[in-house]
């Protein structure tokens, strides 16, 4: 048709697909979020038990508003790590974006890159999001640069917020409005 | 040795049933809630829940009423929620109901109190806040207390037919300025 753009999946990047969680991932979910350097940068502070990994894999009862995906490789399907969009205000047209890429392997790769831009992507186009906003660590350097480059803004520093690994780190907010999300 | 409750205006003490019939004017009250993250009409039966939740003071949701020290006079309420223990931090809500007591002081002092409680009593290293960008006099009062500002969430809330920014203050221990005698 006319005027229409050339259907995209919205669940699709170009090196990974965003599918719904499903019960029989707990051996990688259990996994990722017990391995220290995937979560050092991560809420988590605790070791996670199976029955806990199970759970959080649960069917969101608020599922379509709060979502939670898991990210896989489009080229093997191999599930890689997971994302979500949560504490959503339909009021406010917002929501809180958190991210993490469990197989390490897959790091500098280009892939939380490729799921950030596909998880904005579909908040924005699909969930008809005015604002995407997330909290990192300010030292994590190398989540910063990718947030940046798909057009994340730093709008503020939160002193002293996380105590993790015998010191206090400072978290960054960064947000991201609709028609600012940069294109890869 | 001064009360950990006490101000040199204001108490803080727990939140009681009675309380309610005021705490609904003020929440259906347009001028109150300008500011404030709610919007949409209160029932007394929402009050009633909220006070019931509230009644209990826990490290995990410390909850007050604000009343006056001259006359017991039930003001507004204060309370430090969404306490980390590992990060020793929470995140402070405030709000003078009574609009006779504005711009005297009233929640200068209550910032104090509820802020010294946090750092003495409840052992913080961090307080934090969110206040709209277009609430000068509440940012104003943030700042003589000591607070920072640290961030600005663009478009963070849609209210009034638009989008406005919202600030984001911190407080670390040390930092509270004024509470000493």
């Amino acid at each position: 048709m006319e005027g229409v753009k050339p259907m995209r999946a919205p669940f699709e990047g170009k090196l990974v697909r965003l599918r719904a969680r499903e019960p029989e991932d707990e051996p990688y979910h259990n996994q990722w979020f017990n391995a220290w350097d995937v979560v050092r940068y991560l809420g988590r502070r605790y070791p996670i038990s199976h029955a806990q990994s199970r759970k959080m894999l649960e069917p969101d009862p608020r599922y379509g508003w709060s979502i939670g995906f898991i990210i896989e490789t489009l080229l093997e399907g191999d599930p890689i790590g997971q994302v979500f969009l949560g504490s959503a205000s339909a009021e406010d047209r917002s929501a809180e974006l958190g991210i993490s890429i469990g197989d390490k392997s897959r790091w500098d790769g280009g892939y939380g890159t490729d799921a950030m831009r596909t998880v904005c992507r579909f908040g924005f186009d699909m969930m008809h999001l005015h604002r995407i906003e997330l909290g990192v660590y300010a030292d994590n350097e190398r989540a910063v640069h990718v947030y940046e480059r798909i057009g994340f803004r730093t709008e503020g520093r939160r002193r002293e917020m996380y105590f993790k690994e015998g010191v206090y780190h400072d978290t960054l907010i960064m947000g991201l409005l609709e028609g600012e999300l940069v294109d890869g | 040795m001064q009360s950990p409750y006490e101000g040199r205006l204001i108490r803080l003490r727990a939140r009681e049933r009675e309380d309610e019939a005021l705490l609904y004017q003020w929440f259906n009250d347009p001028e109150v809630t300008e500011f404030l993250s709610m919007r949409y009409p209160l029932s007394h039966a929402q009050e009633r829940a909220f006070i019931e939740s509230a009644s209990e003071i826990s490290y995990g949701k410390a909850s007050f009423a604000v009343e006056t020290l001259a006359d017991s006079r039930l003001i507004g309420g204060v309370g430090l929620e969404r306490t980390s223990p590992e990060n020793r931090s929470a995140v402070l809500g405030i709000a003078l109901g009574d609009k006779t007591y504005w711009d005297s002081g009233y929640g200068t002092d209550t910032m104090r109190a509820i802020c010294r409680f946090g750092f003495e009593m409840m052992n913080l290293h961090r307080i934090e806040l969110e206040v709209f960008e277009e609430n000068r006099r509440a940012i104003a009062v943030y700042e003589r207390v000591g607070f920072a500002v640290e961030g600005c969430r663009r478009d963070a809330q849609f209210k009034f037919g638009r989008y406005t920014n919202s600030l984001v203050m911190g407080l670390l221990e040390g930092e509270l300025i004024g509470h000493k005698e």
